[in-house]
C-alpha cells in the first residue's frame, strides 16, 4: 500500500487536472432511483397509521422510551430529505466534487428509518431486536472474510472459505462433544479449518496448480466428507459424537446494561468477544506490524519482498493457514455458538457470502466486517419486517439481502482493487 | 527443481485419491437378514429399499420405512434388504442396483430419490414401486405421503390452548406445498381453538388465506431458523412451529436461549426423541408421519397381487400421521385441552370435521 500510494503522490500535480474532470454520477444515480423507490412506496403507496421504533427489550433494567412516529408524515419527510441529499450529490458532482461517505450513510440511514417506518405500520419494531440479529447472523461472516482477507493479502485467493468453515463446524461438534469441552471444540475448529488450508497452500504455493480450481474443490471435497462422516458416525451415536455443550452467554457488568450496545458488545458469547477482538487484531497487524507489511508485500509484489529477504513462499503459507484457522472458528461459530450441533450443509453458502464481503470491502478487514455486517442487517430486517407483518411477499423479502449487496457494490462502493499479485503463484 | 518434479506426479496421485475417496460413492453396505427361514410361501418375492443420504438411523423416513419393511419381512418372510446412499450422488445408481438384484418391489425414500425413482420405473415397467413423502406419477409407483394438516391442526389447537401470550408462531424452510401443508393445518386449528374458545389467538409467520408467510429460504442454515425465531419471541410469541428440517434446531436454541419459557413443536418425528438433550424438555409436541405400517400393507398387497398407483395418505384416520405426547410440557396441556384435542381428533378421523389446504395430497 505505501508503495502505491508514494507513486501517485509524487505524480499529483500532473494527474491534478486529469482527476478534476472525472465526473462520477454513480451515487447520485443509486440515490435518485433510491429516492424514487421512496416516492412510490412512501409517499404515493403509503400506510395509515403509527410506526412505534422498540429500543429496548421488556426485560431489561433501563427502559429507553417507544418512538412513535406517523406514517405517512414520515414517509413525506424521508421522501423530501432524501431528494434533497441526491439533489446535494448531483450539484457536487456538476462542481467536480465527489460524494463523501458520510453523505451515504446518512442517506442510507434515512432511507432505513423511512423503510422500516413504512414496512411497520401499524406495528412495533424491536429495535434491538434487529441490531442483535445482526451480529448472530454477521458473526460466521465476519469470521470468514477476514480468513479471507489475510490469504488474499498474501496472494493466494481463498475460495475455500466455505470448506475451512464446514470442517471447522464439523470438527468443532465432534470434538467439543468428546472432550466434553467447547474451548476444545473452538480450538478443533482452528485446527480443522489450518488443515484444509494447508490443502489450498500447498497446490496453491508449492505446486502453483490455479488457486480458484484448487479452492472450489476443496469446498466439494469438504462437503463430501463431513456429510459422509454425519450420516455414518454421527448420526449413528449423536449423544457420542454430535451433543456438543454450547458457550454459555458471558455478560459483563455494568456495561452490559446500557441499552442497545449493552446486549449488542457486551452480552454476547465467548466466540463474538473474540471476534470482535480478531477484526480489531486483523487490522491492526495488517496495517501497523511488521507481520502486516510482510504479508501485503508479498501480496503486492512478491519479486520486490523477495529481493529484500522475505520468503514469500513461506510467508504465504503461514498466512493461508491462519485464514484457516480464522474461517474455522466461524464454522464453530455454527455449532457451539448458535445451535449446538453439526448439520449436514450447515454452512449454507456462507462461505461464499463471506468471499464476497472481501471483496466487497476491498481486502479491507474493517470494510470486509462492515460488508457482512451489511448483509447479516439485511437478512435479519427481511426476517424481522416478515414477522411485524410486512406488505412485501416472502420470496421478495428473502432477496433483500442479495439486493442490498447489489446495490451496495454497484452503486456506492468505489472500484475494487485486488492486492496485485492475488492469485499469482511466485516463481523465483 | 528436480525434488518438486519429482514429487508433483505422486501429490497429484495421492489428491487424487484423496478426491476420490470424498466424492465417489462409498462402498454399498447392504444390511437385512439373510433370505427368511419361513421363506417357503414366498421364496421368489423379494423386497429392497434405498435410502437418501440420511442413512438407516435417520430417526426420520429412512428409520422408520426400514422398520416398516423388515416387519413386513418377517410377516411374510421375503427377503429384504436396505441399499444406504451416503451423498446425493449415490441416489440413482443405488436406485439401479436395487432393480439390477431383480426384486419386484423396491422402496425409495425422499424427494432426492424423484427423478432416479422415475427413471427406473419407466425403464423397468415390471417392477413396483413406492416412494416415501414425495408424490411421483407412473403407473409402477404408489407414493406414500402424508396428510400432515389432520395432525398440524391438532397441534395448532394445543399450541393456541397453551400459549399465555395469545401468539403462536410458524415458519418454513421453503414455500413448498409439503411445507405450507403443516403451516395451513395449524392455522385452521388455531381458528377452531379461537372460535370455540372466543380468544384472538394470532399465528405469526403463515397467512392462509394468501398463502404466504415466513420462510427461512433453505434447510441447512441453523443460524437464519435462530434470527427467525428470536425475531417471533421478540414479537411476544411462545409457541413456535418450524417446518424447515435442521433448520428448526436454530429455533429450538433461540427459545433455550430466551430463557426456555416459550415452546416448540417439533414435526416428521418426536423431537422429544431426536432433538439434542439440551432442547428437548421445550418440546410440547411433534406432528409424527409414520410409514412403517404403510410399508407393511402395501407389501403384504404387493405379494398378494394387488397393487396400483393410486397414493397411500396418511390420515390419523389410519394412523399415518399424528401428534406426540406431551412429555416434559405436558403440565401445559389441562385435562379439559388434551379432552378437546382427543374429541377434535374423533371428529376428523370420522370425517365431521374435514381440514382443507391447497397442499393436500390427492390420491390421483
Amino acid at each position: 500500500m505505501s508503495a502505491v500510494s508514494q507513486t501517485s503522490g509524487a505524480g499529483a500535480d500532473k494527474i491534478v487536472l486529469e482527476k478534476a474532470f472525472v465526473k462520477n454520477w454513480k451515487a447520485p444515480i443509486s440515490f435518485g432511483v433510491v429516492t424514487i423507490v421512496a416516492l412510490l412506496l412512501f409517499v404515493l403507496n403509503g400506510r395509515e397509521g403509527t410506526s412505534s421504533f422498540k429500543l429496548t427489550a421488556d426485560a431489561t433494567a433501563i427502559q429507553l422510551p417507544v418512538i412513535q412516529l406517523p406514517t405517512v408524515a414520515t414517509g413525506i419527510v424521508i421522501t423530501v430529505l432524501l431528494a434533497g441529499l441526491t439533489a446535494y450529490s448531483a450539484y457536487r458532482v456538476q462542481t467536480e466534487r465527489k460524494t463523501p461517505l458520510w453523505i451515504v450513510a446518512i442517506f442510507a440511514f434515512l432511507f432505513l428509518v423511512g423503510f422500516l417506518a413504512w414496512a411497520g405500520a401499524g406495528a412495533s419494531i424491536p429495535v434491538y431486536g434487529l441490531l442483535l440479529g445482526t451480529v448472530a447472523l454477521s458473526a460466521p461472516l465476519i469470521f470468514g472474510a477476514l480468513g479471507g482477507v489475510i490469504s488474499e493479502r498474501s496472494g493466494v485467493v481463498n475460495i475455500a472459505i466455505e470448506g475451512q468453515m464446514l470442517a471447522g463446524a464439523f470438527v468443532s461438534a465432534m470434538v467439543a462433544t468428546l472432550t466434553g469441552n467447547a474451548f476444545a471444540g473452538l480450538f478443533g475448529a482452528m485446527v480443522a479449518g489450518m488443515l484444509v488450508s494447508f490443502v489450498l497452500a500447498a497446490f496453491a504455493i508449492k505446486y502453483l496448480v490455479d488457486q480458484i480450481i484448487v479452492g472450489v474443490v476443496l469446498n466439494v471435497l469438504v462437503l463430501g466428507l463431513t456429510s459422509f462422516f454425519y450420516s455414518t458416525i454421527m448420526t449413528a451415536n449423536p449423544q457420542m459424537f454430535n451433543q456438543p455443550a454450547r458457550f454459555p452467554r458471558i455478560e459483563i457488568p455494568v456495561l452490559s446494561q446500557i441499552p442497545i450496545i449493552g446486549p449488542l458488545l457486551f452480552q454476547q458469547t465467548i466466540i463474538i468477544y473474540i471476534m470482535y477482538v480478531t477484526v480489531f487484531v486483523v487490522w491492526y497487524g495488517l496495517f501497523h506490524t511488521r507481520w502486516g507489511l510482510r504479508v501485503r508485500s508479498v501480496g503486492e509484489h512478491p519479486q520486490a519482498a523477495d529481493t529484500v529477504g522475505i520468503k514469500v513462499g513461506v510467508t504465504r503459507f503461514w498466512n493461508v493457514s491462519l485464514a484457516g484457522a480464522v474461517a474455522g472458528m466461524g464454522g464453530a461459530y455454527f455449532t457451539l455458538g448458535s445451535v449446538g450441533a453439526f448439520n449436514k450443509e450447515m454452512t449454507a453458502g456462507a462461505g461464499f457470502i463471506a468471499l464476497a464481503a472481501v471483496i466487497f470491502g476491498q481486502w479491507d478487514p474493517l470494510k470486509a466486517t462492515m460488508a457482512a455486517l451489511l448483509f447479516g442487517f439485511a437478512t435479519n430486517l427481511q426476517s424481522v419486517l416478515g414477522v411485524i407483518g410486512s406488505p412485501v411477499p416472502s420470496e421478495f423479502m428473502l432477496m433483500l439481502p442479495y439486493v442490498v449487496t447489489i446495490l451496495a457494490v454497484a452503486g456506492f462502493v468505489g472500484k475494487s482493487r485486488a492486492p496485485a499479485a492475488d492469485g499469482k503463484p511466485y516463481i523465483k | 527443481m528436480p525434488k518438486s518434479a519429482f514429487l508433483r506426479p505422486l501429490v497429484l496421485l495421492s489428491a487424487a485419491g484423496l478426491l476420490l475417496a470424498g466424492c465417489a460413492s462409498a462402498p454399498d453396505t447392504s444390511t437385512g437378514p439373510s433370505p427368511s427361514e419361513s421363506a417357503s410361501a414366498n421364496a421368489d418375492y423379494c423386497a429392497r429399499m434405498v435410502t437418501n443420504s440420511g442413512g438407516l438411523q435417520d430417526r426420520s423416513f429412512n428409520q422408520s420405512s426400514w422398520e416398516g419393511l423388515q416387519s413386513a419381512g418377517e410377516k411374510y418372510g421375503i427377503d429384504v434388504q436396505a441399499i444406504v446412499s451416503k451423498t446425493e450422488t449415490d441416489v440413482g445408481p443405488n436406485v439401479e442396483q436395487a432393480v439390477a438384484t431383480g426384486c419386484q418391489y423396491v422402496l425409495t425414500v425422499g424427494w432426492e430419490l424423484a427423478d432416479a425413482t422415475l427413471a427406473q420405473a419407466t425403464a423397468h415397467p415390471d417392477v413396483h414401486f413406492s416412494i416415501v413423502d414425495e408424490q411421483v406419477d407412473a403407473p409402477n409407483i404408489k407414493p406414500i405421503v402424508f396428510n400432515t394438516a389432520e395432525a398440524s391442526y391438532l397441534a395448532g389447537y394445543l399450541a393456541a390452548g397453551v400459549s399465555k401470550t395469545g401468539i403462536v408462531a410458524t415458519f418454513g424452510g421453503d414455500n413448498q406445498p409439503p411445507v405450507t401443508l403443516f403451516m395451513d393445518g395449524f392455522s385452521d386449528g388455531i381458528d377452531q381453538y379461537n372460535q370455540v374458545h372466543g380468544t384472538t389467538v394470532k399465528l405469526l409467520g403463515w397467512n392462509k388465506a394468501k398463502q404466504d408467510g415466513e420462510f427461512t429460504g433453505d434447510y441447512e442454515d441453523t443460524t437464519k431458523g435462530k434470527a427467525k425465531a428470536q425475531a417471533f419471541l421478540d414479537a411476544g410469541a411462545d409457541v413456535i412451529l418450524p417446518v424447515a428440517g435442521q433448520v428448526g434446531e436454530g429455533a429450538a436454541a433461540a427459545v433455550v436461549d430466551a430463557g426456555g419459557a416459550a415452546s416448540l413443536i417439533w414435526v416428521d418425528n418426536d423431537g422429544f426423541e431426536t432433538l439434542p438433550a439440551e432442547f428437548r424438555p421445550i418440546v410440547l409436541t411433534s406432528v409424527l408421519k409414520n410409514t412403517q405400517d404403510a410399508v407393511i400393507s402395501i407389501v403384504g398387497g404387493d405379494i398378494d397381487g394387488v397393487f396400483d398407483n393410486s397414493a397411500f395418505i396418511g390420515t390419523l384416520k389410519n394412523g399415518g400421521v399424528e401428534i406426540a405426547p406431551f412429555h416434559d410440557r405436558a403440565d401445559l396441556v389441562s385435562t379439559e385441552l388434551a379432552g378437546e384435542i382427543d374429541q377434535l381428533r374423533q371428529q376428523i378421523i370420522d370425517g365431521a370435521i374435514v381440514v382443507t389446504s391447497p397442499s393436500t395430497p390427492s390420491s390421483n
